[in-house]
């Protein structure tokens, strides 16, 4: 008798799934318990984090009638359900203890069966606690635009930063042959709300993020029409692509360099000649929009600082 | 050198605090490097052996020397590991060993050194190079000179790199550093370096690359929970192992040792129960100081953290320096040295990548977990044991056999 039965209309999902996160990961546990299917796992350099849940609903039926790690290799998983056509029924089986794991996959048109193991490994993975956080800012946008603004500003830098404010969010980065940035305001399309922005926020964040990681996370596209990014400062960035039901695809990003806001933040602040410098600078429009030179000092300064943190200047 | 069998020891009993991984899951981390001249000296000669494939002719056996005949293959070795290290994101900071530390008798003491030193070169030569090079190598030992040290922190300061010359052990200071948090860990092949309490020991750290041996990691709060020992009874145990300082027991092994530390709790009761004993089973060396040597553990010679010489800051390389030292003095390839002075400056100056861990905390396991990741130690240790028993056995059976009867 099985332990763990779960059916899945679509093969598709799965293989979406497992295709959005096999590059972060190598292996891991899939962690199954009468409420679903989760999975938690962090990339090589500790930098990135998946999470995923597959709720019981996602699923029919859905069993499971003890909680069991399932580890799984992910290439070989993916070897696996390449065999699988998009929309094959596909069934999930385990025994209590189990060394393998049984796909079986079931054509919707004709009577073809096909029926794959894959070894199980023994995994000893740490689980990180993720604290609930009331993130300051939640922008939902299309997920297409969201891959193509990474992909756009991959061209030019390693790393892009985020600014979010009551207007818009600001994407932006400096590379070594120039600069660019995306901006973004909240809009909304009645015939096509798919296409809506959408910005909540209780105070203006502003985080820089590894574009080789998020070009990454946007390999999930596919799963998703919207993507929902979640920030605040000093904090990691979330990544949440929804899937049906209340199950997702979540993906965390440790922001760079802490220095914004932190005890150093006085050293770049002190000396007003680098207030007059960054005014003349034409960096300055990048974080304060047009009209630069007639903003307050304040402000300037910490533009400045902004810029410095960002580009490691010394003064 | 260090104690020995302490990491079959702790694999063997307190498996889950060895982690084995790559030289990325350590990105972003500050390490605390011990160079004393052994490592240092190791280094270069498996650098100069690597060059020594490349190049096919270096039948003589010399090391590397630039045109007027000197050495340069410490530096060779310090420069490109140190590269390596900096390239995948780790900010190193390298300690050098001072005086050795004065026992009671500091005629044993130097004595041990000397020995220890000489043995644990001996014993990578062994793992790694022909009969000729460990043969070279006894005899080149000694000759890790001052001046050699010298240049490594002249290269260090061109590179940018931050480093401290520990009182006397650098695995001591290494230590201090790690409990204090100014850096993640301590790296360094001498397992005394968890004696002297560091939270964190990395080993292999400093590798070459087409070595392919992983980093280990090995936790000092898992290694004490998994032997159900404190501090105090683990340092004991250490010593009974064998350590630089002190001649071990004859015929007091790893499972000995740890049978005694476990029945007696402490050396006063081990030797007393040694000396007592109708049997006379062990026989404590004549000169063994066995408390001073545990001092030495817990009140070992090192800076404070807080010390102002201990405030670290990992700097742009000195490029024009590092292009006059290396190449015009050193003679080294001048495109190299400024191709790897460039990445020196992306990585130690470039904005730093954090870390999930500095947001999201480990859950720890459930006592449930605990006792299940115990339960399946217990079962691999068991199967290996029967695994070595019948190789044993198939051998002796083979032997038994007389040759030719098929």
């Amino acid at each position: 008798m099985d332990l763990l039965e779960a059916r899945l209309e679509q093969a598709l999902l799965l293989k979406r799934v497992v295709e959005a996160i096999k590059d972060l990961v190598q292996d891991c546990n899939f962690d199954c318990n009468d409420s679903g299917i989760a999975l938690q796992a962090m990339d090589n350099s500790h930098v990135a984090l998946v999470s995923m849940m597959l709720k019981a609903e996602a699923f029919s039926p859905y069993r499971c009638d003890r909680n069991i790690a399932l580890g799984i290799n992910l290439t070989s998983l993916t070897k696996v359900l390449r065999c699988a056509q998009n929309d094959d029924i596909l069934t999930l089986k385990a025994e209590d203890a189990p060394d393998i794991v049984n796909l079986t996959f079931e054509s919707s048109e004709s009577d073809r069966i096909s029926e794959y193991d894959i070894k199980l490994m023994d995994i000893d993975q740490e689980h990180l606690g993720i604290p609930e956080t009331e993130y300051a800012a939640t922008i939902s946008m299309p997920s297409a635009e969201f891959q193509r603004i990474c992909r756009d500003l991959m061209a030019l830098s390693e790393s892009v930063s985020i600014e979010a404010t009551k207007e818009g969010v600001k994407f932006s980065c400096i590379g070594d042959i120039g600069n660019g940035s995306v901006t973004l305001r909240n809009h909304a399309n009645v015939e096509k709300p798919e296409l809506n922005m959408e910005i909540e926020l209780t105070e203006p964040v502003a985080l820089t993020f590894s574009l080789k990681y998020l070009v990454n996370f946007c390999k999930a596209t596919a799963l998703s029409g919207t993507v929902k990014l979640c920030l605040s400062n000093e904090v990691p960035l979330l990544v949440e692509y929804g899937l049906a039901g209340s199950s997702y695809l979540r993906f965390y990003l440790a922001p760079k360099d802490r220095g914004l806001g932190g005890g150093d933040a006085s050293n770049w602040l002190g000396s007003s000649d680098v207030v007059d410098k960054v005014r003349d600078n034409l960096q300055t429009g990048l974080f304060l929009g047009a009209g630069a030179e007639t903003r307050a000092p304040e402000e300037l300064a910490i533009a400045a600082m902004r810029i410095k943190v960002r580009y490691n200047i010394y003064v | 050198m260090g104690i020995k069998h302490l990491y079959q020891v702790i694999s063997e009993h307190a498996p889950d605090a060895i982690k084995t991984g790559e030289i990325k899951n350590q990105f972003g981390r500050k390490v605390a490097i011990v160079s004393n001249p052994v490592t240092v000296y190791l280094a270069s000669i498996l650098i100069w052996r690597q060059d020594a494939f490349l190049i096919a002719v270096r039948s003589d056996g010399q090391q590397l020397m630039n045109e007027t005949g000197e050495t340069t293959s410490h530096l060779m070795g310090m420069f490109y590991r140190t590269l390596r290290v900096v390239d995948n994101g780790i900010k190193p900071l390298y300690v050098f060993d001072g005086a050795p530390p004065k026992l009671k008798s500091g005629e044993l003491a130097k004595r041990v050194m000397r020995k220890a030193e000489a043995t644990e070169a001996h014993e990578e030569a062994k793992e790694t190079g022909t009969a000729e090079d460990v043969e070279k190598f006894s005899r080149r030992t000694v000759r890790v000179t001052r001046e050699h040290n010298e240049e490594c922190k002249r290269l260090l300061k061109l590179m940018g790199v931050p480093y401290i010359d520990a009182p006397t052990e650098a695995e001591a200071q290494c230590a201090v550093l790690a409990r204090a948090q100014k850096v993640y860990a301590a790296a360094s092949e001498d397992m005394d370096t968890l004696c002297f309490d560091s939270p964190i020991l990395l080993r292999h750290l400093t590798f070459s690359e087409q070595r392919k041996e992983p980093i280990l990691e090995i936790h000092l709060e898992k290694v004490l929970a998994g032997l159900d020992m404190n501090r105090s009874q683990f340092v004991d145990l250490c010593i009974l192992l064998g350590c630089d300082y002190l001649d071990p027991i004859p015929k007091v092994g790893p499972n000995t040792a740890l049978k005694l530390i476990r029945d007696y709790k402490t050396l006063e009761g081990v030797v007393e129960f040694i000396e007592k004993d109708p049997k006379h089973k062990y026989t404590i060396p004549e000169d063994w100081p066995y408390k001073e040597a545990r001092d030495l553990f817990f009140h070992p010679d090192v800076r404070p953290a807080d010390d102002p010489l201990c405030d670290f800051k990992w700097e742009s390389p000195d490029i024009e320096g590092l292009v006059q030292f290396l190449v015009t003095e050193k003679g080294f390839n001048e495109d190299r040295v400024r191709s790897a002075a460039a990445r020196l400056q992306k990585n130690l100056k470039s904005s730093q990548q954090q870390r999930l861990e500095g947001f999201f905390k480990p859950v720890p396991k459930t006592a449930e977990e605990k006792a299940k990741l115990k339960r399946k130690n217990e079962e691999k240790n068991e199967e290996k044991k029967k695994k070595q028993k019948a190789e044993q056995k198939a051998k002796k059976e083979a032997k038994g056999k007389p040759r030719g009867a098929a």
